[in-house]
Order: structure tokens, then sequence, then C-alpha cells
């Protein structure tokens, strides 16, 4: 566990140097996130090596955000203003992407 | 007391309280309401508001949890990794639907809010409202957008999905498995899959790639897509 914690924080740090080295516009995180799958897809890394750790930082993700989500009590006045906006925006929004997404696959894919 | 709120061990202890305690409530009442994130943080935030704490005293603990979200995002990565095997054969058609869902999703939530002349600061951190909380996060930080609306509306956003996704898609007339998966990946991330995995294997795991793939695809674009618009 230790161990394949280890290879993912190699991964994240490889990520935050090369986003530094290369001024990538992407966050260094991500950057590690891509890093991790090709050195799985071309075999430099073992699925067991990093499965331990990376399968329990995935159950827990949700309590790692739930501190952002209280923060958004800061922010009460701002969001309060224009909440029917967003609102609106937003589901309209979720009911485009829905749609699109699934009657493209739909169209076009193979498994049903 | 103040001095115990003062401290970084209060923040984690109520974090965790308020998260197993509303898993423990959703086991009893499977409501999409009683979403776990959800009901974790309206009660810390009603803890916070009733007793008068700072924010930012809570925010010393909360920092220590909110630490884990760079591992994680590479843990996504493996995540991907491992599911991308089971659907190989069907990955350009799969590609192509979450990329133009997930780049409509940035410019339609963008559009209407400049249409109702909402603060710019609002519409930088929404434009990643479709993807996965702390990829939602990043992108947020990077636009100029704040983090916590962000993570506050993709919750939203996520049980939307989570509530209404599949009731939607099938009055619209999708029947696929995989397209209803898919959807639900790209518009409500990993709220979205957790129903996802519920309509089914396939299902899950294409809602799964939907919502990695998405999240690339969003944190690649939006830069680019609000220098475009702003």
């Amino acid at each position: 566990m230790v161990k394949s914690l280890l290879y993912i924080f190699s991964f994240l740090v490889l990520g935050e140097f090369l986003k530094e080295v290369l001024h990538i516009p992407i966050a260094g995180n991500i950057v590690g996130m891509f890093l991790i799958f090709f050195a799985l897809k071309f075999k430099l890394i073992k699925l067991s090596a990093v499965k331990p750790a990376s399968d329990k930082l995935l159950k827990y993700l949700v309590l790692f955000f739930i501190p952002y989500g209280v923060g958004l009590l800061a922010y009460y006045q701002l969001i309060q203003a224009f909440w029917a906006y967003i609102a609106i925006a937003v589901v309209v929004s979720a009911v485009i992407t829905l749609y699109l997404t699934a009657i493209i696959l739909q169209k076009f894919g193979k498994n049903g | 007391m103040d001095n115990l709120f003062e401290s970084p061990i209060f923040g984690v202890f109520i974090t965790l309280l308020a998260f197993f305690g509303a898993n423990a409530l959703r086991k009893r009442i499977p409501l999409a309401i009683f979403n776990p994130v959800l009901m974790a943080t309206v009660s810390i935030i009603v803890v916070l508001v009733v007793f008068k704490i700072d924010i930012e005293a809570y925010n010393k603990g909360g920092d220590l949890l909110t630490f884990f979200l760079g591992p994680s995002i590479v843990a996504l990565g493996v995540f991907f990794y491992e599911k991308y095997e089971e659907i190989k054969n069907d990955f350009i058609p799969f590609f192509i639907a979450v990329i133009v869902g997930g780049l409509m999703s940035i410019v339609s939530v963008v559009l209407i809010l400049l249409l109702f002349n909402v603060p710019l600061v609002i519409v930088k951190s929404l434009a990643s409202k479709s993807v996965t909380t702390p990829i939602a996060i990043e992108v947020s930080k990077m636009i100029g957008g704040i983090p916590e609306i962000t993570a506050g509306i993709v919750i939203l956003v996520g049980i939307f999905g989570n509530a209404f996704g599949p009731a939607i898609l099938k009055f619209m007339g999708i029947t696929s498995k995989s397209a209803l998966g898919a959807a639900l990946g790209t518009a409500a991330h990993g709220i979205g899959t957790a129903r996802a995995l519920e309509e089914g294997k396939l299902t899950g795991v294409y809602s799964g790639l939907a919502m990695c793939v998405n999240g690339i695809v969003t944190a690649v674009v939006t830069p680019y897509i609000i220098d475009c618009f702003l």
C-alpha cells in the first residue's frame, strides 16, 4: 500500500515538475494522470504496483472534496444574487450535454 | 473551546463524522437527494453557522483532506487504464461522443451565463461544471474562477444527473445502455457514474470512462474557450 502510494506521488511530482519546466498550461496533477496512464499502457509499470493506493484514493475521493463544498458558504451572498440564472444555465447545459453525448454514441456505437 | 476549533483536528473530525453519518443515512433512505456528499456538506455548513465557527478555522482541517485531491487525480489515470481495456472496440465513437458532449457542456453554460449578464467570476467558476470535482477545481483555479463555487455547483450538477439523467434520456428516446452511461459520466461525473452503475456494469464502465475523458477534454480546452468568449 505504501509502496503503491509512492508510485502515485512519483507521478504527481513528475507531473508538477514537467508542468513547471515545459510551461504546460494544465495542472501538474492532470499531467501526472496522463503519465501514469501511458506508463501502464506501455507496460513501464504494473497495474498491481499502483492499484492498492489508487483504489483507496478513489474510494474516498468524495471525502476529499467536501471541504470545498463547505467553502461555498463564504460566497453565499454572491450566489444568492444570481441563483436563478445559475440554475437555468446549469440545468439547460446539463440536458444538452446528456442528449448530445447519448445520441452520438447511440447512433455510432457498437456495444448497445 | 476556541482552541479546539482553531486546531486542524476539528475540521478533519467534523468532516469524517458528517461523511460517515451521511453514508449511513443514505443506506436507510436511498433517494438521490440524500446524496452523501450533499448531506455531509450541508450538515457541516449548518454546524459552522449555528456555532459561529469561522470557515478559516474549519479549513485548517479541511485543507488536510483536500490535499489528497492531487494524488486522487493521478489515481483516475489508473482507473482509466483499467476500464479502457474493456471498451477498446468501441473507443472511437465513444471518444467523439464524449468530446462533443464535453465541449458543448462548456460552451452552452458559458453562453447562457453571459446572456444573463452574470459576473465573469461566476462564469469562470461554472465553465467546468460537468467534470469530476478535483479536475473542475483545478480548471477553475487556472482560469480565475472561485474553486469553492465550482465545487458546490459541480456537486449539485452531479446530483441532478444522478436523479434525473436516466429519465430525461429515456424521454428523449435513448435506449442504448452504453449511450446512457457515456452521457451520465460526461454530464454528471462521479455522482452520475454512481447511478450508471445501478443501471448495469456496461453502463457503469462507459460512465466512468466518460468522466475521465471529459475531465481531460475540459482541462485542456476550457482556458481557450474562455479566451474566445470573454
